[in-house]
């Protein structure tokens, strides 16, 4: 949900149909509601809906349709265009939104992105979405929110998104226990799985600093990192960034009617392997001890193959 | 062996010395793109940024020189406002080896056109030898009819106009390039530039010959990793989107680089396994390298010390592969570091990357060597003639 054109229809163009950045910008109003029904992981099937923000079109999601569009929410994700002129109606539609779901869906949880924050000078953003995050909490009135700011134009998109579909993924924490395992088996420095088709994070395992996925703590680690900028620390930024680099290559691959298969690399700081784990996601293993052949990863990868196709296996709500 | 007298016995070297082949003008009409194409290819703005650009307003140059060997020629580009002429240029047209014209492709041409007749007039008296590079910019604005369209029109009001003024014009070398900074035509077009003024570029395509046949490569690149321009490249014919991709591909690896590495980690690498830097068998019989010319270029290398030497095996080369699918047998994109700037991009079957590993890595040993030894001979000329 979100006022007309303040970018819900490109982040899901972005997001779940591969569609590159400069493209969002022939997308036409959203009339209605679009359902999308998308595979994540394979089993999971995430059904999207993208309501047209047109005030026509909010005033009936909040009447007449009220019980359709607010019954079984699992999530909702109110996007704000930081640019908006109408902030008050905006907010207005938001808080209406918000008793819809205390009525009907009261346990889904709330996401909102302040999006289009390219727009803001670059010194700047942290102020703005803090200032902004504030207002929001303010107006939430006691119902828990995660707030993130975003652009289509850079990594904040991916970051969100991975925060967003973490508390859909209903076996998280196995996921994250096998992961370190499996990091201790390569001696991983850093183990990342990503969603194969979205390239979302969905699970990550690091020997340093622990960088937890979901929203809430993403700011925590942030501040944290940010108070304290440690010589050693590794970019915070680096997962999110990792699913917008590779998705961008994905693209380009496609342009040449390839298809990205996997990639490794032994560099001056690192050696990694980004390859298939499952069906259905794709892991990044980065070593730093020198000795870690690219060979090696690649095969204790194919071992770890079929006990992460059981987990997910496991998954399914049979 | 001792270094001969260096470089005025090299006959395609000006007598008025190589100083002057790293000049490049930049010329064109105002806002004709000429600010936006030398910030997008020195100073990786995002395209979209150069939308914020001032009017220049004087002549400006930028070095692009051999510090820290950056770029295999070292290059000065002097970024001009749309109102200069030749006599306001502030040096004269001998001391360039190129000139980029650079055309928007949807103005009315009469004025560029013009401007570019006045150019070449300009620059057949003193300086005949020199390139005429003509961008036709801002290429992607048109559908791609319209644009070979004008690309053609311009072509051709371009030779008209020259063959009205004189005959004795048309020995001009012209070149023309549709560019564009939100693709990599901008960057293929500049590299093609580039190339000319390499003296060496014959022996390095065909090091990179020797590479593709060596282990069945379809296309091969050497990139300059700073500028993502590419240096030299095989015989075969480039194809726009195999550059494209190896230019994103080439991006991708530099972003990603930085973003895994800890600054706790421990001292440099070192490469486990150094074969010892000797031609590949294959390679040795159709080595171009080893043709007469090439030979006593190479030799003329001043460090000229066994390849094998102990200091050089402690140097690690970064690499990187990417496998695509579904082409069959399957591609694989493989990167390899040959100098500390210059990178190695080429297209391998899969089938040789993976269960030949060994071949491939002997021919990029083989080709870092070959590389290497006219990059030092490159050099030295370079220093020499700085002080001529
Ligand atoms: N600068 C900037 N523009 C964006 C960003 N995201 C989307 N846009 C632009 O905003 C415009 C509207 O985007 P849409 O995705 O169609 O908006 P919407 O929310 O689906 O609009 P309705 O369907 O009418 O509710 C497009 O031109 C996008 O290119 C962003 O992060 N930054
Ligand atoms: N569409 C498009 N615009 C371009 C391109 N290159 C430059 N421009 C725009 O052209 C305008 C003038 O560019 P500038 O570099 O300042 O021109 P200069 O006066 O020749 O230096 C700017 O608004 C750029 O954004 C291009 O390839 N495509
Ligand atoms: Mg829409």
């Amino acid at each position: 949900m979100g006022a007309s054109g303040s970018g819900k229809t490109s982040m899901r163009s972005m997001i779940f149909s591969n569609n590159p950045a400069s493209l969002t910008e022939r997308l036409g109003a959203t009339i209605d509601v679009e359902q999308n029904h998308v595979r994540f992981l394979g089993d999971l099937i995430l059904n999207l809906w993208d309501c047209g923000g047109q005030e026509a079109f909010m005033e009936s999601y909040l009447h007449q349709q009220r019980s359709t569009v607010f019954s079984a929410v699992g999530v909702l994700i109110y996007v704000f265009d930081i640019e908006t002129r109408e902030l008050g109606r905006d907010l207005e539609y938001f808080r209406e939104c918000l008793e819809g779901l205390r009525q009907y869906s009261p346990a889904a949880s709330v996401f909102l992105l302040v999006h289009k924050m390219d727009l803001v000078r670059e010194g700047e953003r942290a102020a703005v979405l803090a200032r902004k995050r504030e207002e929001l909490e303010r107006a939430s009135g006691g119902k828990g929110v995660t707030v993130f700011g975003t652009s289509i134009y850079d990594e904040t998109l991916y970051k969100a998104w991975s925060g967003i579909v973490h508390t859909l993924i209903p076996n998280a924490s196995t996921l994250s226990r096998h992961l370190r395992i499996f990091a201790d088996a390569c001696s991983a420095n850093e183990v990342v799985l990503f969603e194969r088709t979205t390239f979302l994070v969905i699970a990550t395992s690091s020997s340093s600093a622990p960088a937890p996925v979901d929203g809430g703590d993403i700011s925590a680690a942030e501040a944290a990192a940010a108070a304290a900028p440690d010589e050693t620390a590794l970019n915070p930024k680096r997962y999110e960034r990792t699913s917008e680099l590779i998705k961008a290559f994905k693209q380009s691959c496609s342009r040449l009617r390839e298809e990205f298969h996997s990639l490794e690399m032994e560099l001056a700081e690192f050696t990694a392997v980004l390859d298939e784990m499952t069906k259905n996601t794709y892991v990044l293993v980065i070593v730093h001890n020198p000795v870690v052949e690219t060979a090696a990863i690649k095969m204790n990868i194919r071992i770890a193959r079929r006990k992460f196709e059981e987990l997910q296996g496991d998954n399914t709500p049979s | 062996m001792s270094l001969p007298d260096h470089p005025s016995t090299k006959p395609e070297v000006s007598k008025d010395g190589s100083v002057h082949r790293t000049k490049v003008l930049l010329l064109g009409t105002r806002r004709s793109g000429k600010t936006s194409i030398q910030q997008v290819l020195f100073n990786d703005l995002p395209p979209k940024q150069t939308f914020y650009l001032e009017p220049t307003m004087r002549v400006t140059q930028h070095l692009y020189d051999a510090k820290g060997n950056s770029t295999i020629i070292p290059l000065e580009l002097w970024d001009c406002p749309g109102n200069i002429t030749v006599d306001t240029l502030g040096a004269p047209l001998s001391d360039f080896s190129t000139v980029v014209f650079v055309v928007d492709i949807r103005d009315n041409y009469q004025q560029p056109i013009s401007k570019l007749v006045e150019f070449v007039a300009g620059a057949y008296d003193v300086n005949p030898g020199i390139n005429f590079e003509v961008f036709i910019h801002k290429a992607e604005k048109l559908q791609e009819d319209d644009k070979i369209e004008n690309f053609r029109q311009i072509q051709e009001r371009v030779t008209e106009r020259l063959a009205d003024e004189s005959p004795e014009y048309e020995q001009v070398a012209l070149n023309f390039h549709l560019t564009s900074v939100y693709d990599h035509s901008l960057q293929e077009a500049f590299s093609r530039v580039l190339h000319k003024l390499i003296d060496s570029l014959e022996f390095i395509e065909g090091l990179l010959n020797v590479f593709c046949s060596n282990t069945s490569s379809p296309k091969a690149f050497l990139f300059d990793t700073t500028s993502k321009l590419y240096v030299a490249t095989d015989s075969s014919p480039v194809d726009q989107a195999t550059h494209t991709l190896c230019c994103d591909y080439l991006r991708m690896l530099s972003s990603f680089a930085p973003l895994y590495k800890s600054n706790a980690a421990s001292e440099p690498r070192v490469h486990a396994l150094s074969p010892t830097p000797t031609p590949p068998p294959t390679a040795t019989s159709s080595s171009p390298a080893s043709t007469s010319s090439a030979r006593a270029l190479l030799s003329q290398s001043p460090s000229d010390e066994p390849s094998s030497g102990v200091a050089k095996k402690s140097l690690f080369y970064p690499s990187a592969a990417a496998s695509l699918s579904p082409s069959h047998p399957g591609t694989t994109l493989t990167y390899h570091l040959v100098t500390p700037h210059l990178a190695l991009l080429a297209l391998l079957p899969t089938t040789v990357y993976e269960m030949r590993k060994g071949l491939v890595e002997w021919n990029v040993v083989w080709l870092r060597e070959g590389i290497r030894e006219i990059w030092e001979v490159e050099k030295t000329r370079s220093t020499t003639t700085h002080f001529t």
